[in-house]
């Protein structure tokens, strides 16, 4: 899907980096990307719970995201984040017309960011085998 | 022979004398060192000499041991030569003559240069701020120069989501490329 944002005649060429979009299911809080950001522009919080397995074994420390935000407003949009995520949390969306009239609305949470999904180009995001990951 | 590489040659052997000039490969450009009380004519001989009549641009870095290094960056419009042209000037006597003699457009090159590093260019007509608020302290391009912005805020990525509350860790996480006493806590 590359279609323009709505209003928007021209469709941004394939690749535009217009906003960051996160697949927060797909986030370990492992904090790379909070600290490849050269921009500092990238804030995670969270917290551990123990899981239990279904089919038994020990109990294991899992790490829950609490927030995710992106400061668009510091952010330089050079995608080291988007690269260096090893979990395929974080895409490139080409909407471009979030721009703003207050700086603080330039800080996209969690759900914000999560809502960019939807003009992440299609293929883009890796499709789910359907087998449960062992760890 | 390129033209660039026959312009440096002929620019070092102008300027031989007891500190010669000496000429250097780097990321496929050629540069050439010039000591510091021969900068002026150095950029007269490229001008007047070797066609090298356009000022692309001028600037500096910070060499911290070994002061500073003003560069130009000149091309010849007529062979497409193209050549930097480098001092070394000590950080505690920064002055370079003016090229704004030979290249009037080299003013506002000179005058951010001397903003950003705190290098006098003698001679200079219209000396003064240019990018920068005139009240502005200090000169930010220069290596000891605390950027506000990383001192007063914390970094994010500080975190430890493995941390224990009320353990503490081995080995705090640090923010790449920040000095050790920049830091506000």
């Amino acid at each position: 899907m590359t279609d323009a944002p709505a209003g928007h005649p021209h469709p941004p060429p394939p690749g535009s980096r217009g906003v960051i979009a996160l697949l927060a299911d797909n986030c370990t809080v492992c904090m790379l990307c909070a600290r490849e950001c050269p921009d500092w522009c990238l804030y995670i919080d969270s917290h551990q719970e123990t899981v239990l397995p279904i089919d038994g074994g020990r109990a294991r420390q899992t790490h829950v995201l609490d927030r995710f935000a992106i400061d668009f407003a510091l952010c330089m949009y050079c995608g080291i984040c988007i690269e260096v995520c090893p979990f395929d949390a974080l895409f490139w969306s080409p909407t471009y017309d979030y721009a703003t009239g207050r700086l603080a609305d330039l800080l996209h949470e969690q759900d914000r960011l999560g809502g960019w999904l939807d003009s992440v180009p299609a293929g883009t995001i890796p499709i789910s085998s359907g087998v449960e990951p062992k760890e | 022979m390129s033209p660039s590489l026959a312009a440096a040659e002929v620019l070092v052997q102008r300027l031989a004398g007891p500190v010669p000039a000496t000429m250097v490969s780097s990321f496929g450009d050629l540069h050439v060192d010039v000591p510091e009380d021969r900068w002026l004519e150095a950029l007269r001989i490229a001008h007047d000499e070797l066609a090298l009549t356009f000022l692309d641009w001028l600037s500096a870095y910070d060499d911290t041991p070994r002061g500073f290094a003003v560069v130009v960056h000149l091309v010849s419009q007529e062979s497409g030569a193209r050549l930097l042209i480098r001092t070394s000037v000590p950080a505690d006597d920064a002055t370079v003559p003016t090229a704004t003699d030979i290249w009037p457009g080299a003013a506002w090159h000179e005058r951010e240069t001397a903003e950003m590093f705190g290098i006098s260019f003698a001679g200079h007509p219209t000396p003064g701020s240019l990018l920068l608020h005139p009240d502005f302290e200090g000169q930010p391009l220069r290596k000891d120069f605390v950027l506000a912005s990383r001192a007063v805020k914390d970094w994010p990525g500080a975190k430890d989501p493995a941390e224990v509350p009320g353990r503490t860790r081995r080995r705090p996480a640090l923010p790449p490329g920040v000095p050790l006493d920049w830091g506000s806590s």
